[in-house]
């Protein structure tokens, strides 16, 4: 099931990568927040760990529902363009994606030997990260960039679960703290204030 | 307790930053002050002090670099006030920025004192994206874009941040469970981690993080141009205190990873300073104006903080530390008087100060500009001899002394083209262009003698006997 959940989680994040309408995006990140939330429950059901359970409840109802649905909303009044064309073409960023994984993989592989759980998955969480920088790099837009910021903190996350069974929970909760203080923050830089002097 | 009165003058910052009246801003710029108390009693306390348990603790090294902190964000709320005289600022964009400044105080207060990775990180994250707002309180087209910059670039730097923490972490956890985010505990069994390349590679990433924050190759110029699209006092704040905040962080990390293995991190490290300096120093050569003069230069110092602390230096690095946290601050609050009566003319710069205000104000300047160059008996002066003399005695050590002298040599050359340009630069300011009347006031002219006496008290007996202590 794990696998199974980690696979969904790189699809999505790859599909992400393709997309060229900003809504469609946002249902791409949602989907990659709710196979990272799945996979905390699922892995914290297993270790019997209730800390991880709680951090995938709060994934998922902040990352894979409220973060969009306040992303979409901000998308509307401030009236994004939400036709968003990728600057790499298709054709390269096809090559690029199995190119990034691949060369995850083998930097992965001294460490096969030195964590307990699958060193795959340390690949694929490095894999999503450079995946996230690419969608970063990939716009123009600011929109899919701030998507791009959001799938990093996922990457993180899944690194955060797989390669150390779960983070302290002190931890946990001061990073979403700190991704809802960047969704402020991402909120007030879109604000167009006017001089008042 | 302790924590209480660390936190309160933040808090008040806040909520006072709520009420729309004009004298609120003195109100505001005093509670600043209110941060000296606690840090007072910080120093008479025995250490290492437990504010949280195991998470916030203070010992030697953080209690100091949370005061000179403190004394920079206390010299920059003098020079806030008269911030309007300066630049164009609305009222509500002043106590916003306040409000920012508040939060960016309390991760300040997080990652300085932790002493958990975790908590470390979350701090560093605060105060960074408290910082993104402070940019766009200049309302022009710049800085809106490279207040987006800072949050892109920033978050990437920070990202690459905790996965190392992550990795680290997970090097770890094995042998000391959750125990593993604590930075003593980690440093105490830093020989038993059973897998020195995660630590290793977790380092490295982390390591490149907080380089990219702080400005290194090859991300030079991001910072130089954030500092000039934003007021003056974000680069002040940025110099004097975020870079803080970055540098105990790789403090902690690298004595961690020197117990793991002290010569991969000397040769990462060292290659990666000696190209940022080589890169920095061609870009003061050709900065035109005193924003991205003085960011490079932070640049340039910071290269030179880390690279004395893992050359066995620890002493320089705190001394050249201190230094550069009081005088860039000073120089880029110095250069909103510069500035005002036309942006990017240096020449000239220095002419037309009158009055006791302004002359003050015009010796305090040219104080800091010689300064900063390390012209003795600028602490920077003694803080490089040291640093450098420690350089030789480790590579003697290593059976590398040729090369270290080459390093050494090229160091030399490329700190004397910057020192050749700063010269350069002060004389045009002194000798050329027209003269102009400009003005300055007591808040700015205090601000800067609180610099200045701060810097004279580096090269106090009692505070390098401490700054020893701590090494």
């Amino acid at each position: 099931m794990t696998d199974f959940l980690i696979g969904l989680f790189l699809a999505s994040l790859i599909a992400a990568l393709f997309t060229t309408r900003l809504y469609r995006l946002l249902l791409w990140y949602s989907l990659n927040s709710l196979m990272l939330g799945l996979l905390a429950l699922g892995i914290g059901r297993n270790i019997d760990d209730n800390a991880m359970i709680l951090t995938g409840i709060v994934t998922i109802v902040l990352k894979a529902i409220a973060i969009p649905y306040v992303l979409k909303n901000l998308s509307q009044k401030f009236n994004f363009i939400r036709h968003i064309v990728p600057e790499i073409k298709v054709q390269y960023a096809i090559m690029l994606v199995p190119a990034i994984l691949v060369f995850t993989f083998y930097l992965s592989e001294p460490i096969v030997d030195m964590i307990h759980t699958n060193a795959n998955y340390v690949a694929i969480s490095i894999s999503s990260l450079f995946l996230s920088l690419l969608l970063m790099i990939e716009h123009k837009n600011v929109a899919p960039k701030i998507i791009g910021f959001l799938s990093m903190e996922n990457a993180l996350f899944l690194l955060g679960v797989t390669a150390t069974d779960g983070m302290p929970m002190l931890v946990e909760l001061g990073i979403f703290f700190d991704l809802l203080m960047a969704i402020v923050v991402i909120n007030l830089l879109f604000h167009k204030e006017e001089l008042q002097i | 307790m302790m924590l209480t009165l660390l936190l309160l003058p933040a808090v008040i910052m806040f909520v006072v930053s709520f009420v729309k009246q004009e004298r609120v801003k003195y109100l505001l710029a005093f509670t600043s002050f209110m941060i000296l108390i606690p840090i007072v009693k910080l120093f008479l306390l025995s250490k290492p002090y437990n504010i949280l348990g195991s998470y916030l603790i203070a010992d030697e090294l953080d209690t100091y670099i949370f005061l000179v902190s403190s004394i920079v964000g206390i010299g920059v709320t003098l020079a806030l006030l008269t911030l309007d005289k300066h630049v164009k600022v609305s009222p509500n964009a002043y106590r916003r920025f306040y409000r920012f400044f508040a939060i960016f105080w309390v991760g300040l207060i997080f990652s300085i004192l932790s002493n958990h990775m975790g908590i470390y990180w979350i701090g560093l994250e605060l105060a960074t994206l408290s910082t993104v707002y402070m940019i766009k309180t200049n309302y022009t087209a710049a800085a809106h874009k490279e207040a987006w910059n800072y949050m892109i670039v920033g978050a990437i730097a920070i990202s690459l941040v905790l996965f190392g923490i992550i990795l680290m972490y997970a090097s770890a956890k094995p042998i000391l469970g959750e125990e593993a985010m604590q930075f003593d505990v980690l440093l105490a069994h830093a020989k038993d981690i059973p897998s020195p390349f995660l630590f290793e590679m977790g380092f490295a990433i982390t390591t490149i993080g907080m380089f990219v924050k702080m400005g290194f190759f090859p991300m030079n110029l991001w910072l130089a141009n954030i500092e000039r699209a934003s007021f003056y006092p974000v680069a002040a704040l940025f110099s004097g205190i975020l870079e803080s905040a970055v540098i105990i962080g790789f403090f902690r990390f690298s004595k961690i990873a020197m117990e793991v293995n002290y010569d991969h991190l000397f040769i990462f490290v060292f290659v990666y300073t000696l190209l940022t300096i080589f890169i920095v120093s061609f870009l003061i050569y050709r900065a035109k104006d005193f924003m991205r003069l003085f960011s490079l230069s932070g640049v340039e110092h910071m290269a030179l903080i880390v690279m004395f602390w893992v050359s066995g230096a620890p002493f320089a690095a705190l001394l050249h530390f201190g230094a550069h946290a009081f005088l860039k601050p000073a120089l880029f609050l110095s250069s909103g008087v510069l500035e005002s009566n036309g942006k990017y003319k240096i020449a000239g710069a220095l002419k037309g100060f009158v009055g006791i205000k302004g002359n003050t104000f015009l010796f305090l300047v040219s104080l800091f500009l010689l300064a900063i160059i390390s012209l003795p008996p600028s602490p920077m002066f003694f803080s490089e001899l040291y640093g450098f003399g420690a350089m030789i005695t480790t590579a003697k050590e290593s059976n590398h002394i040729l090369a270290m002298i080459g390093a050494i040599l090229v160091l030399l050359i490329l700190l004397s083209l910057i020192f050749y340009r700063f010269i350069s630069i002060y004389q045009s300011m002194k000798y050329e262009g027209e003269t102009k009347e400009k003005d300055v006031y007591w808040s700015e002219v205090v601000a800067l003698i609180v610099f200045s006496v701060a810097l004279l008290a580096l090269i106090f007996p009692q505070t390098l006997e401490y700054l020893d202590s701590i090494s």
